[in-house]
């Protein structure tokens, strides 16, 4: 990133802004006040205009958001007045509002009418055995245990409380609740009321379109409501499509303007001027700087300066940052994203998320069977979403997993479990039904990689600012090998005669880390090859995964008929791949964050985010990586 | 008897560390939960806070199997 200012005659300011929003590639950022070069700030008259295209932006992306998809529109230009914008954006909101309260009524009565039904019916059946209603209270109650005991319960405790002076009428639900009118005089009611609340009875009050109506009028208009509610429902559906129709492209324009329009004030907002002239600074990749320059220069002929401020003049301050990769390594973003950005000048890590999570992801699931299955799912998510998205990142990265977990699943021998060794596929490294031993020494050996990558990564950075450290990063990443090698020649892997050399020389190394790191640098040693030890949990996991597998095929076999053992193994195949996919991405997530990011990421960078033209899908794009 | 106390300590093996391990996740779960309502952009964190116990079982599973396999089991 290079730190740019721009200098120029203050009346020239909003063209300027507006050619610098028209290149788009330049993140402004506050302009520091000195002497007489001031902040321009806002004046009364202008702080009420932008309180009113505020307003508008409020009302139009309310009212955008209310119509469900957004309507198809280009452009930031604007051919209505600011006003007449205005009235169309809060008219538009207002009455989108209306039929969305509109729909959601409807659904709450068709979703009432539905929920009391069932109990009105039964109470309708109920009234009609001839229970004289005049002059009492009458309860609606619902039993949720409608077996004919509960029931017996509640008559008793009505008995027992109002003696005789009540009657109480039930019958079973179609759901297995039951339905009880409960009758009383009128100055009986209050007492009844407690007792049913303190016996936890449900009483059903009826919905207010409802209220002063027979049970039998009730359960009449219920089903008379019922029947209409589809058409109404339709009608709201059909208006929110003709406003759609009449002023979706509108609200579009609408919207790019005033988000156009508040942006540009923002800007503005960050320069400093002097009576005579302004001060703009921001940041821009290195690469389009001279874009800028000839963009101001053709514009204005000359009387804009631009100009590089050397590293010295920013140093300290943070540079924003942005994610530069290759298009191969650009899906694995999404996985670095998910912390905080790195600090300008340290290291991306995405593409060595991107050689490495894969791979562990394979050597974890490996499986023929598995790899093509998910290698389809994500082929499909990719083909169903759009360019730049999340889903379309995740469908890639699904791809690169897929991939790897095939090519493990030939070196294991795998498809679907043992179901490949039964078909005459054959392990090309090891059997990882059999062999735990040489797959743990596998993904030991991995961690051993990893984690010595990431304190070399973490020297070669810290090297131009603090060689010291650089040199015990280094020498801690060495003693990770060494160790690692002493072991291997402890238990037989490496020749006997390379142990004592090993020993003798981690014994060396030793002091000079303590001086490079300090007296706690063999603390940070054990913690770092607890960091290697973690990496058995690519063994762990892949082993339980075709253990899984292994008694899915034993299954076929286990229940008596070949249908049923079939039927069986498919769906514990299911489960194991859903498991088999969700468990090794969590792990290597963890593996990456915690053990791999942990040895030289430095979070902490601010996004960088150019002044340009507004739009919904670099807006979407933002607001998903904030 | 050398069998049982064979199986019996490969058993403890993975047993008492998964306890351990589940123990502590039910403490960080609900703690998880809550912290996601309020900042759900927090959830890489929580993440990692609910897999890092889970190191204790993987580490007791591999030593379980060191047990089994050393042990001729």
């Amino acid at each position: 990133m290079s730190r740019v200012r721009m200098l120029g005659p203050i009346e020239q300011l909003q063209p300027v802004l507006r050619s610098v929003q028209d290149l788009g590639l330049v993140h402004l950022v506050e302009t520091q006040e000195t002497g007489a070069l001031k902040i321009l700030g806002l004046t009364p008259e202008q702080a009420r205009h932008v309180r009113g295209v505020r307003k508008i932006a409020e009302d139009v992306h309310a009212a955008i958001d209310l119509l469900g998809t957004a309507p198809q529109g280009a452009g930031t230009t604007l051919d209505l007045t600011l006003p007449r914008a205005a009235l169309i954006a809060g008219r538009t909101r207002r009455q989108l509002e209306a039929l969305d309260a509109k729909r959601r009524d409807l659904e709450e009565e068709s979703a009432l009418i539905l929920k009391f039904q069932p109990f009105f019916s039964t109470f309708r059946r109920i009234s009609e055995s001839g229970l004289d209603l005049d002059g009492i209270r009458v309860f609606y109650l619902v039993l949720r245990d409608g077996s004919e005991q509960e029931v017996r319960r509640v008559r008793l405790a009505l008995r027992e409380s109002l003696g005789d002076v009540f009657e109480l009428l039930s019958q079973a639900s179609e759901s297995g609740e039951a339905a009880m009118i409960l009758a009383v005089p009128k100055e009986h009611g209050t007492q009844a009321e407690r007792l049913l609340s303190e016996a936890g009875v449900q009483s059903l009050t009826l919905p207010d379109q409802f209220e002063g109506e027979s049970v039998g009028a009730t359960v009449q208009r219920m089903q008379t409501r019922l029947t209409a509610l589809p058409d109404d429902l339709t009608a709201v559906e059909a208006e929110r499509e003709r406003i759609a129709r009449e002023r979706g492209a509108d609200l579009m324009r609408i919207r790019a303007y005033v988000e156009d329009h508040l942006a540009t004030v923002e800007a503005m907002e960050k320069a400093a001027v002097t009576p005579r002239a302004f001060v703009l600074e921001g940041w821009i990749p290195r690469a389009a700087q001279s874009q800028l320059e000839r963009q101001l220069d053709k514009s204005f002929g000359g009387v804009v300066e631009v100009e590089a401020l050397s590293s010295e003049d920013w140093l300290g301050e943070s540079a924003p940052v942005v994610l530069n990769n290759p298009r191969i390594f650009r899906p694995f973003e999404a996985i670095t994203r998910m912390m905080p950005l790195p600090k300008y000048g340290t290291v991306d890590p995405t593409p060595f998320v991107a050689v490495f999570f894969p791979m562990f992801f394979g050597i974890t699931l490996g499986d023929i069977g598995y790899g093509v299955i998910l290698a389809t799912i994500s082929l499909v998510l990719r083909l169903r979403s759009a360019p730049n998205s999340k889903m379309r990142s995740i469908s890639e990265i699904g791809i690169a997993c897929s991939l790897f977990t095939i090519i493990f699943g030939f070196l294991y021998g795998e498809l679907f479990g043992d179901l490949g060794h039964r078909i005459g596929l054959h392990p090309i490294i090891f059997n990882r039904e059999e062999a735990v031993f040489p797959f743990l020494g596998l993904a030991l050996a991995l961690g051993v990689v990893h984690v010595v990558l990431g304190l070399f990564v973490g020297a070669v950075k810290m090297f131009r600012r603090n060689k010291r450290h650089a040199l015990g990063r280094g020498m801690a990443g060495l003693m990770v090998v060494l160790i690692a090698f002493a072991l291997m020649a402890a238990t037989g892997m490496l020749p006997d005669r390379f142990f004592t050399p090993l020993v003798i020389t981690t014994l060396v190394a030793l002091p000079v880390l303590v001086i490079a790191e300090g007296a706690l640098a063999p603390v940070e040693l054990v913690s770092t090859l607890g960091n290697v030890l973690s990496y058995a949990r690519i063994m762990a996991v892949g082993t339980a995964s075709v253990m899984m597998a292994v008694v899915a095929n034993r299954m076929t076999n286990a229940f008596g008929g070949v249908v049923v053992g079939v039927i069986c193994a498919l769906l514990f195949h299911l489960v194991n791949f859903v498991l088999g996919v969700f468990s090794p991405t969590i792990h290597m997530l963890r593996l990456h964050y915690v053990e791999f990011f942990g040895k030289f990421f430095s979070p902490g960078g601010s996004q960088y985010q150019p002044f340009r033209h507004w739009s919904p899908r670099e807006n979407a794009v933002e607001e998903r990586s904030a | 008897m050398e069998t049982y106390a064979l199986y019996l300590s490969a058993a403890m093996a993975i047993a008492i560390p998964a306890l351990a391990t589940g123990w502590a996740q039910s403490r960080i779960g609900p703690a998880a939960a809550a912290t996601l309502a309020e900042k759900p952009e927090l959830s890489v964190t929580v993440v990692l806070l609910i897999a890092i116990p889970e190191t204790v079982a993987i580490l007791g599973f591999v030593v379980s199997v060191l047990i089994l396999m050393q042990g001729g089991g």
